[in-house]
């Protein structure tokens, strides 16, 4: 019966792409499990990011200078996870800076992230019980859909207020450059995050995220047991990812191809 | 949480569920239903991005004629950025966005202003690359040598004459620069993947945050 289930369903997937499927299985089912250890009691722990450190260190920076912390989601719409990893983060800088009487700014790209800006800032503001500080349009500016456009305006953004902190954690390209460069020479703390062009902005950046980090960032700053749960999970993947290499190195030297037919390349 | 802002908060999980599973379907499997439903799902998103750059020139617009009203800092920014904005709608209304016109007032102004950008990006990261490969101990000396050999041997005036130093350009490009970028890639992929079942979850809660507080 089995093996009859399994030829039906094998007919019906695309050539190609068993091994993925079978790889986002796993990863599922390793995040659940990690999930429901979670929900058991079990405690995760996830080692300290040091640009997550400095960002906190950095909100108090402008309390003491008087001066705005400025997030920068990058240059890509909401389909971007990058860009979703940018916006948690902004949320909770957002909320910890209206807490302490911090500006928060932003400048974004497309349309949509106009819109989840907007309803970060009013969250924070609304969640710090200052709901009276939010006008729509006041933090987050617009300088247009093309990337340079986007990077010009935030730089100049940069320079009009001088925020003594900014972060640069989205979807960037080489637009990176110019904001960055800028925010060094106001003085402000930069703290990046992207995977793209993450070498461009580590040149300008005090402090970065590096590849995943970005994206384990919201489940640190949280400390929520579930989310951090799924963080878990996501090492073990990188355990097999790790086998993976190793096993495929070895046996490509050994001049075997097995391992790269099963993935289908 | 009120009644409200609960249904809200499941109607969106749902749509990503329902948006999710559609496409991971569509992309394993032979399903005719399932790349429909897929195909739909795209349709409905481009036109709520749409509605959504609708709301966004609405919201700029009602910002900026504000500012520009009541004089405020940067008014006169403003005032250009919304004359230029509506400029460029009735020229591509009227002329058509693939017509000979519009494409080259688009390209001129857009491409001028690119070089110009391109040009400016030079100097910024020289400057960056200044404060990076300062050599301070034996680690950033390795990493200014690699990075002013590459550099160097870009240049058409080294790389020319010397065309037997090309491997060694190849060499640091294709090993100690590929191995750690794709490790990046691989773990930003998995990372990106975990970050999605977060957002399936409900566990996300910075950039969902908005639902909580509408």
């Amino acid at each position: 019966m089995i093996p009859i289930i399994l030829s039906e369903v094998g007919q019906l997937l695309r050539t190609g792409r068993t091994f993925q499927l079978i790889f986002v299985i796993v990863l599922g089912v390793l995040i659940a499990a990690a999930y429901i250890l979670g929900r058991r009691g079990k405690m995760w722990e996830i080692r300290p990011l040091e640009a997550l450190e400095a960002i906190w260190e950095g909100v108090g920076r402008c309390a003491e200078m008087g001066r705005p912390v400025m997030v920068l989601p990058g240059i890509s719409g909401l389909g971007s996870p990058e860009t979703l990893a940018g916006l948690t983060i902004f949320g909770e800088v957002a909320q910890r800076a209206a807490e302490i009487g911090v500006t928060p700014i932003s400048a974004a790209s497309s349309s949509e992230v106009i819109l989840a800006s907007e309803a970060i800032i009013r969250s924070a503001f609304t969640s710090a019980g200052k709901p009276e500080l939010y006008a729509t349009g006041k933090y987050v500016r617009w300088f247009g859909g093309d990337q340079f456009s986007y990077a010009v305006g935030a730089a100049g953004q940069v320079i009009a207020d001088k925020p003594a902190m900014t972060l640069q954690i989205g979807y960037f390209l080489f637009d990176v450059i110019v904001a960055a460069e800028t925010g060094s020479r106001v003085g402000s703390v930069q703290i990046g995050g992207t995977l793209g062009s993450l070498n461009m902005l580590a040149m300008f950046c005090d402090h970065v995220f590096i590849g995943e980090e970005i994206y384990a960032a919201s489940a640190r700053i949280s400390r929520d047991i579930m989310a951090t749960a799924t963080i878990a999970g996501q090492d073990w993947v990188k355990l097999i990812v790790i086998v993976l290499l190793i096993v495929g190195t070895i046996l490509g030297l050994a001049g075997n191809t097995e391992l790269y037919k099963i993935m289908g390349m | 949480m009120s009644t409200l802002v609960y249904v809200r908060g499941y109607l969106v999980r749902l749509i990503i569920v329902t948006g999710c599973l559609s496409a991971l379907i569509s992309w394993y499997f032979v399903s005719p239903q399932a790349d429909a439903m897929f195909t739909e799902i795209n349709l409905i998103n481009m036109n709520v991005s749409l509605f959504t750059l609708f709301v966004g020139i609405i919201t700029i617009s009602a910002r900026y004629i504000r500012t520009i009203q009541a004089r405020q800092k940067y008014w006169p920014y403003q005032l250009y950025a919304m004359v230029l904005m509506f400029l460029w709608v009735i020229m591509g209304t009227t002329a058509g966005l693939y017509s000979d016109f519009y494409q080259t007032a688009y390209l001129s102004t857009k491409i001028t202003l690119h070089i110009a950008i391109l040009g400016q990006l030079i100097f910024f990261m020289a400057s960056g690359a200044y404060r990076v490969f300062r050599i301070r101990n034996l680690r950033t000396a390795l990493f200014a040598i690699g990075a002013a050999a590459i550099c160097a041997l870009n240049a058409p005036w080294i790389a020319t004459p010397f065309p037997q130093l090309d491997p060694f350009r190849e060499w640091l490009l294709s090993h100690p620069g590929m191995a750690p970028g794709r490790g990046i890639a691989i773990a930003g992929a998995i990372g990106a993947c975990a970050l999605s079942i977060r957002v399936f979850l409900g566990l996300e809660k910075g950039a969902l945050r908005a639902t909580e507080a509408a």
